[in-house]
């Protein structure tokens, strides 16, 4: 499924502060706080894209974009770009967490969330002068839907009536062929600022999911050959290519005096692609960047690099011990809570760095999180090991599993290993593995022992932490765990359009997730952000850290 | 001389059958699914999935899956990377500046190796000579990947004497550091070499023969010592400016030089093999062509290997 604008998801051996993946269709996630970006500040950019006195540089931690198509995106670097070239339908306000509408007019479910009505503001255009309408975004969204476009937005819209019969199963091996059916029958144009949605079973937090980014809509001329416009995107957003952009070259952006809404301060941005991370901050201390994120290398140095050039805030994401649902060994949860309370979160946040212990399924920046959920979270040893043995003890190892993909994966396998070990007295032992051979292990179910897992949401609702990871059918689930109250609980939460009932039914599924314990909660993580003394990049509780919406001094 | 140089690279045929075929079985072995590591732990909808399996010919078995990737090298289709960049595009721009960055690499080594080695082994023993040796003791002792990071850091951040890192100032500026650096950690080796090899060709018979005949000293030195001190020095510079693609892969990512390096690292961690495979052939070529250059440079300056 598709994400939001703000975050996108990933499950991954760790959440790291900076975008890691380097060409990842997921990527990375962590919204807002993402955003990597960086501004020239103008003395020393020797690229000539500082000039000017509202100029941004923003450099990006990870290859250069092969081409700029929202629909077909869903990796950080990607979405970074299309956020500021195109404008979502709603997008959430950074000082109180609400929806706002960008494009939207407004967004109305029927009574039981099935169906949506979207109306359009009047008076907005593409790039090239077109007027968008509701036509644009019912066919950007049928082009997308259809299996054979090979977008990979194209997740997003399967909760829509008529998703399947546009996505055939296609028999291994063979090519999806272009359907006869073109169109989602759940999505109908009314007039020429109005369509609407009609969702396979109702579901309550669809509108949040309307500020994704993957989500825009494309003019008819690119719809027709979206090919030819790879590297010449237009766009319904604050800023347009201000020049060529070829193969390799930094993304050079400029103002366009079309937009109609609210636009962030900057009169030109430069995207850079720098893939070593820790040649991107060597940049920005070099000042030919402004604004650079933090790399986990540079966690411990940082504000002494930068003094007064720093912000960081909240990452938005969890980060999980994992529990096999399909060995028998872990199926007590007295055992699962034995284990969490053995965990002593504050060392371990500690060593990890700009971390802090995590008592709760859901990220700290959701509407809906409660600090302290867990009753299970607080350290004590004692307490672990009288849970132990009631549940009747462990028989074996305990086998850790961790990335060597990562350059800390063994350390804090091993931390966590020797908490588990003292507090338990139980024997460990440590796997290290590719992450991506982790994944597959435990999609297979083939996995022994524990893992590190993290998710960032795509939507901001806590639902698309529970859903993804909870439910017996979530496309995360990947501790295989299944408890049939949870599903009918978020069922209910689904169908339930006052938004405070809703989030008053996740919290009772997050809840019912809490005794079974799939999952151990263990940190938050922060991101960090080095910018240069003309801007003040946004900061949001909300939505993280934005180089975008940075103020200039 | 044809018919060496034809016989060489009949040879090569085979020999390029083995590798290209082991570097793909290395890939393939590597753990992990292409597309899943492309996409991150983010489930993609089955039909997404399927068609880029089949625009890859991942579907298919090992040695089809090579076979088709040996064809698309051989008939100069390349197609695309999973991430959707036209390899021949890529090609286009990443060979130059791949090739300018060793090429000025190796002349700052070959410059300061060739000098240093003969001064010091003329002057064996002198003040340049034990310098000479410890200076290159110690730089031989230091890893790149440090020396790279120490040098960006000083010399471009701290000094701002060159950019950090990129290729916005072009040729040779944006180079010059990453090739100064290559340049100074090589240079050892090949000093040392050419110091030892003129020490021992100072000291042959033919050179006190020709001492003994009343030769001027600078006939000696540049008729009689350097074309046979030069023998081992020739190969070691042959197989050095092959093996310099290897150290690409380091340098370029450090200093974000959207070279040859940066696009093998990028292929191998997305395990995209054909990609792979492709830059392994460049490399196998260029190393095949630069060896038989070296073969016959070898029988120019020494009649007794000629290849009539």
């Amino acid at each position: 499924m598709a994400l939001d604008p703000p975050a996108e998801r990933r499950f991954a051996e760790e959440v790291g502060p900076t975008v890691r993946r380097l060409t990842g269709v997921v990527g990375v996630a962590l919204g807002l706080s993402l955003v990597l970006a960086s501004c020239g500040d103008g003395k020393s950019s020797g690229s000539g894209s500082g000039d000017g006195a509202r100029s941004t540089v923003i450099a990006i931690a990870a290859e250069p974009l092969e081409y700029i198509n929202p629909l077909n995106e869903n990796g950080s670097p990607g979405i970074q770009v299309a956020m500021a070239m195109f404008a979502p339908l709603v997008t959430t306000d950074p000082n109180t967490g609400k929806l706002l509408n960008v494009m939207a007019d407004s967004v109305t479910p029927d009574k039981n969330s099935q169906t949506w009505t979207i109306k359009l503001k009047p008076g907005n255009t593409f790039q090239n002068g077109q007027p968008l309408t509701a036509k644009d975004y019912v066919d950007s969204w049928n082009l997308t839907a259809q299996g054979s476009t090979a977008w990979k937005n194209n997740g997003f819209f399967s909760k829509i009536e008529g998703y399947d019969a546009l996505n055939p199963e296609t028999p291994d091996g063979a090519t999806p062929k272009p359907t006869a059916v073109k169109a989602l029958s759940g999505l109908k144009q009314v007039d020429d600022l109005t369509f609407t949605v009609k969702l396979k079973v109702p579901f309550s937090q669809f509108g949040l999911t309307l500020q994704y980014f993957g989500l825009a809509p494309l003019p008819e001329e690119v719809r027709k050959d979206p090919d030819a416009y790879k590297r010449k995107p237009i766009g319904n957003g604050p800023y347009k290519l201000a020049a060529d952009w070829n193969a390799g070259d930094d993304i050079k952006l400029a103002k366009w005096d079309g937009y109609k809404q609210t636009a962030p301060d900057a009169d030109a941005i430069t995207f850079r692609f720098i893939p070593n991370a820790d040649t991107a901050y060597n940049e920005f201390q070099a000042g030919t960047v402004d604004f650079v994120g933090v790399p986990s290398t540079k966690i411990k140095s940082f504000k002494d690099d930068a003094p007064d050039q720093w912000v960081t805030s909240v990452s938005s994401g969890a980060n999980y011990l994992t529990l096999p649902a399909w060995d028998e060994r872990f199926k007590n949860p007295k055992l699962r809570h034995a284990f969490s309370m053995a965990i002593d979160r504050k060392a371990y946040a500690d060593l990890v760095g700009l971390a802090e212990p995590a008592k709760a399924l859901v990220a700290p920046d959701m509407v809906g999180y409660r600090a302290d959920a867990c009753k299970y979270c607080d350290f004590d040893a004692a307490k672990a090991k009288q849970l132990l043995a009631e549940a009747g003890g462990f028989s074996g190892p305990v086998n850790i599993n961790y990335s060597t993909t990562s350059a800390t994966g063994q350390i804090f396998a091993e931390a966590l290993g020797n908490m588990i070990r003292q507090n338990l007295g139980l024997e460990v032992k440590y796997t290290g593995k590719q992450g991506s051979e982790i994944t597959e292990l435990a999609d297979t179910r083939k996995l022994d022992g524990l893992r590190f897992s993290g998710w960032g949401h795509d939507y901001p609702s806590i639902e698309d932490y529970l859903t993804p990871m909870f439910k017996s059918t979530g496309d995360a689930n990947f501790s295989g765990y299944s408890n049939p109250k949870l599903d009918q609980v978020l069922a209910q939460g689904d169908a339930q359009p006052d938004p405070d009932a809703a989030i008053k039914l996740y919290q009772q599924a997050e809840d019912i997730a809490l005794e079974d314990m799939p999952l151990i909660p263990l940190i938050t993580k922060s991101d960090a952000f080095l910018h240069s003394a003309k801007i003040e990049p946004r900061v949001s509780k909300y939505v993280g850290v934005s180089a975008l919406w940075a103020t200039f001094k | 001389m044809i018919r060496f140089v034809l016989r060489r690279l009949l040879a090569a045929i085979p020999i390029g059958v083995i590798v290209t075929l082991g570097v793909f079985a290395l890939v393939f072995a590597m753990p992990g699914d292409p597309l899943r590591e492309l996409a991150g732990d983010k489930p993609i909808p089955a039909a997404v999935l399927a068609a880029k399996r089949a625009q890859f010919h991942l579907d298919e078995p090992f040695l089809v899956q090579y076979l088709l990737s040996m064809k698309d090298i051989l008939t100069g289709n390349f197609g695309t990377t999973f991430a959707g960049a036209d390899i021949a595009d890529q090609l286009r721009l990443r060979i130059p500046v791949t090739l300018k960055l060793t090429l000025l690499a190796n002349a700052v080594q070959w410059t300061l190796g060739l000098i240093f080695g003969i001064y010091a082994g003329f002057k064996r023993n002198g003040l340049i000579d034990r310098s000479l040796l410890l200076v290159t003791l110690v730089l031989l002792a230091v890893p790149g990947l440090v020396a790279y990071f120490a040098a960006q850091f000083v010399f471009g951040v701290q000094l701002k004497w060159f950019p950090v890192s990129g290729v916005l100032e072009g040729f040779p500026n944006s180079y010059l550091l990453p090739a100064l650096v290559i340049g100074v950690l090589g240079f050892a080796g090949l000093a040392r070499l050419m110091r030892t090899s003129i020490v021992e060709t100072v000291n042959a018979d033919f050179v006190k023969t020709a001492r003994a005949k009343g030769l001027g000293e600078q006939r000696v030195l540049w008729r009689h010592i350097l074309p046979n001190a030069l023998l081992p020095v020739v190969t070691f510079i042959g197989l050095d400016l092959a093996g310099m693609f290897g150290g690409a892969i380091i340098t370029e990512s450090i200093f974000n030089l959207p070279g040859l390096g940066q696009f093998m690292f990028q292929a191998i961690k997305l395990k995209e093999g054909g990609v792979v495979v492709l830059l392994s052939t460049l490399a196998f070529l260029s190393f095949i062509v630069i060896n038989l250059l070296v073969d016959l440079l070898y029988g120019i300056l020494d009649p007794r290997v000629r290849h009539v």
